[in-house]
């Protein structure tokens, strides 16, 4: 580390505009090593650390956290979930008429849509997914025919609520879960409370999955087995505030997962850079910023093809 | 879209100088050795300097490790580790964040303690023109009037003392330890996405 001459430019620039002669100087120092530019930019932010006010650095934290509707449910506590049931519940009438009993909503490639039901659940349903909704007398049923849907069960204990995923079933009295559909199997994922699964055909096996846990069913499986993740379910969840939080996953899923959101897809070819990790909260409608930010790490370059966005490793 | 540098500078402030010492325990924790460590580290804010903006980052914590772990494995390719020639890919790969979710957040009130004993750390001049120049903004050439010193004295004084930060920086004092450094058996999850 070179934080002798960093401090010094780091203090020179801090001290006032530098003058022609000491901006050549800065330029020349700069050149001899290019990881100077890495040690000035440390030691100006250290400066920049220790003078700022340390009560925003929480609030800093989080900078690009767009609009309220994106920060608003990050967490989802009891609280929410009984304002949202309230919402829901003062829709009902209204919510009658968005999602009568017996129909299929979909939504398109990059919409995520809230949706309340006439019972006063609510269904969050993600991109390019398909629900089938059956409000029963003595029972509320769901079918998850494609995609993902994250469900805030209105509490009914003579009307238990079950989402079909193919021949997954799960069952929630008044909790909040979420299941998605792909061809390797169904993720269950559990908020809040307590659900049961089972395979079709198997209502005798029954397994319960309670808050904090999830289970991933591979298709064909006989056995669903529930282990604890908390921190990963509100990850896997960021997707209802428009997010994909990544913690080390390859790139490969990064892009597979902000390609179910976009038209313009991500291509990667390169086997290499497709498995490099990737760390970061993006925006699952901004793929190009997502390309643009991860490029550099990876040693990669974002090309356009076609409409496409392909990542190539810059000649490596 | 292109952020000016002083955006970049205070959101490295922010978000990246406050986890450093983190990441340099995280590497010595995977037997890197200490000039390696400053070599990662000094590559890293290089990649981050080349930002040209930092916008779209939500988890600076997050965006140090992935791009210290990217810094890690193009040395590895390029053949410029010789201290740790056992260093795989692999274990390149498993460089990773191991504090528990929710406190990899710095509080804030943990950090401005950690701040407050940094600049309580520094001998009583360097302080006293810190505290003058961050604290109360007063400029340099100010500094110099108030306490009758030449300016040129100054300047070098507040270099050492930002010497002795940018060295503070690199560790954890014992009340602000990161929770990975005494809890680093913590269980990561494993069970994948994808």
């Amino acid at each position: 580390m070179d934080d002798d001459g960093a401090a010094h430019w780091a203090i020179r620039r801090d001290a006032g505009p530098l003058s022609p002669d000491e901006q050549r100087e800065l330029d020349a120092w700069l050149a001899a090593d290019e990881r100077r530019e890495g040690a000035l930019l440390r030691a100006e932010a250290a400066l920049v650390y220790i003078a700022r006010d340390p009560a925003l650095i929480d609030a800093e934290s989080d900078p690009a956290a767009p609009d309220e509707e994106a920060q608003a449910p990050a967490r989802f506590g009891r609280r929410h979930f009984l304002a949202g049931g309230a919402a829901a519940v003062a829709a009902g009438v209204a919510g009658i008429l968005l999602m009568p009993s017996g129909q299929e909503f979909s939504t398109t490639v990059g919409e995520v849509r809230r949706l309340p039901l006439a019972d006063g659940s609510v269904a969050t349903v993600n991109t390019a997914s398909r629900i089938a909704v059956a409000l029963e007398p003595e029972r509320r049923h769901i079918t998850l025919e494609e995609g993902e849907a994250w469900f805030q069960v209105a509490h009914d204990a003579h009307r238990p609520f079950v989402v079909d995923i193919g021949s997954v079933r799960v069952r929630a009295v008044g909790t909040a879960f979420s299941v998605r559909r792909n061809p390797e199997g169904v993720d269950v994922l559990v908020t809040e409370g307590v659900v049961e699964t089972w395979i079709e055909g198997q209502e005798t096996s029954r397994t319960r999955i309670a808050q904090g846990e999830r289970s991933f069913v591979a298709t064909g499986t006989q056995a669903i087995v529930a282990v604890k993740a908390a921190d990963e379910i509100e990850r896997a969840l960021a997707w209802r505030d428009g997010g994909l939080a990544l913690n080390g996953e390859p790139l490969s899923y990064a892009v597979a997962e902000l390609n179910r959101y976009n038209h313009r897809k991500l291509v990667v070819e390169d086997p290499v850079l497709a498995r490099m990790p990737i760390v970061g909260y993006f925006r699952t409608n901004e793929p190009g910023d997502f390309a643009r930010a991860v490029a550099p790490l990876i040693g990669a370059r974002v090309e356009m093809r076609s409409g496409d966005m392909h990542l190539v490793a810059t000649g490596a | 879209m292109g952020q000016s540098r002083a955006e970049i500078i205070a959101w490295v402030a922010g978000n990246v100088i406050p986890h450093e010492a983190a990441l340099r325990a995280r590497l010595r924790r995977m037997a890197v050795a200490g000039e390696e460590i400053d070599d990662i580290v000094q590559e890293t804010y290089l990649n981050i300097a080349r930002l040209k903006s930092v916008a779209h980052i939500r988890d600076g914590r997050g965006y140090l490790f992935t791009a210290a772990r990217m810094v890690m494995l193009q040395r590895i390719r390029r053949n410029r580790i010789v201290r740790i020639d056992h260093l795989t890919d692999t274990q390149a790969l498993a460089l990773e964040d191991d504090a528990p979710g929710p406190e990899r957040h710095v509080a804030a009130r943990r950090e401005l303690a950690r701040v407050r004993r940094m600049i309580e750390d520094l001998p009583p001049r360097c302080r006293e023109i810190f505290e003058l120049r961050r604290v109360e903004g007063v400029s340099q050439r100010e500094i110099a009037e108030r306490l009758d010193l030449p300016e040129h004295t100054i300047e070098q004084q507040a270099i050492r003392g930002l010497k002795l930060i940018l060295k503070a920086i690199t560790t954890e004092d014992r009340a602000t330890a990161d929770p990975s450094e005494t809890r680093h058996t913590a269980v990561k999850g494993t069970s994948g996405n994808g």
